[in-house]
């Protein structure tokens, strides 16, 4: 789409919302990806702590995929799905 | 997709959206008819259902020993039944409720209504301001007058706003993209497609009742750990 098709508020908040999903997904998976190899490399040096170590990974993942869904609110907002 | 059409109710001046309170008093009555039967018969020798919830009873035991402390089993009342009733309420969001038609929105899970988890935020907020002024008098606020301990409450009053703030959306947020997710991958082919993702959900349902549940034992620890001396 050429530059000068997008011409009125809710096009360009259409573009806002997925701008803002996509930045903020950036920052989630990086987040997880972290976390991941953290956890792996924790299990690969002492596989007893396997088990404790998984519930501070799936916690660590989730509090850094919520950054992604807060950006998943704003893009809501901004794509006028949600109120 | 329900947050675009709740089913709205006007009372005088409020508005109550009703499918949310449907679904939260069911969760709220089954948990309720859970504990009763649960702690009706008790006996030495536990039955299935008596030895299931001792059993989580010790999980929440084991939990708040080991990030508040022994004293930490009073604030187990609040802590538990936050727990409980977010993880009803999120598994019933992928239970097929939805086949019931409403004149506007869906019988989804309460979670899925900022309003919901906003109120459950304040709450968690209210609480550990309440015991942390309980517990350490207007020091909880301010511990002293040089440079640092002003910035520190500063910041501490910023906390006040941004925890239930991330608390309340990161609940609603994990709820609402995954019940948006699934429906637009029903809109693609709606025989086998979304079921990874409903079983991603039903993970998802778990992890963020916990999240929920250790984020606020870790704000309640904080509230109530006294200050180091140097």
């Amino acid at each position: 789409m050429a530059a000068e098709e997008i011409k009125t508020l809710s096009e360009m908040a259409q573009l806002g919302a997925g701008i803002a999903i996509g930045f903020g997904a950036v920052g989630a998976g990086l987040g997880i990806g972290v976390a991941t190899k953290g956890f792996l490399e924790s299990v690969a040096r002492q596989p007893e702590i396997a088990g404790k170590a998984v519930g501070f990974f799936l916690l660590g993942a989730a509090l850094s995929e919520a950054c992604a869904l807060y950006a998943f609110v704003i893009a809501l907002k901004l794509s006028g799905m949600m109120g | 997709m329900s947050e675009a059409g709740h089913w709205i109710a006007q009372v005088g001046n409020y508005s109550f959206n009703m499918d949310t309170l449907v679904t939260m008093w069911t969760a709220m009555a089954f948990l309720i008819i859970f504990a009763l039967i649960a702690t009706r018969k008790l006996t030495l020798i536990p039955s299935k259902i008596q030895a299931f919830s001792e059993s989580l009873m010790g999980f929440f035991w084991d939990l708040t020993d080991s990030m508040i402390g022994k004293e930490g089993r009073k604030h187990i009342p609040l802590v538990a039944s936050l727990f409980l009733f977010i993880i009803t309420a999120n598994l019933m969001g992928q239970l097929p409720l939805r086949l019931i038609q409403l004149k506007q929105g869906e019988l989804a899970s309460p979670t899925n209504d900022i309003n919901m988890t906003a109120a459950m935020a304040i709450i968690v907020l209210v609480y550990y301001v309440f015991t942390g002024v309980k517990k350490k008098g207007p020091k909880y606020f301010l511990h002293g007058f040089d440079f640092i301990s002003i910035i520190l409450a500063l910041v501490e009053v910023l906390d006040m706003f941004t925890r239930p703030l991330t608390l309340a959306l990161r609940l609603f947020a994990n709820i609402l993209a995954g019940e948006i997710l699934v429906s637009a991958l029903l809109g693609m082919c709606a025989y086998f497609l979304p079921l990874p993702i409903m079983f991603f959900e039903v993970l998802v349902a778990c992890i963020q009742a916990m999240v929920f549940m250790m984020l606020t034992i870790a704000y309640i620890a904080m509230a109530v750990e006294e200050p180091e001396h140097h």
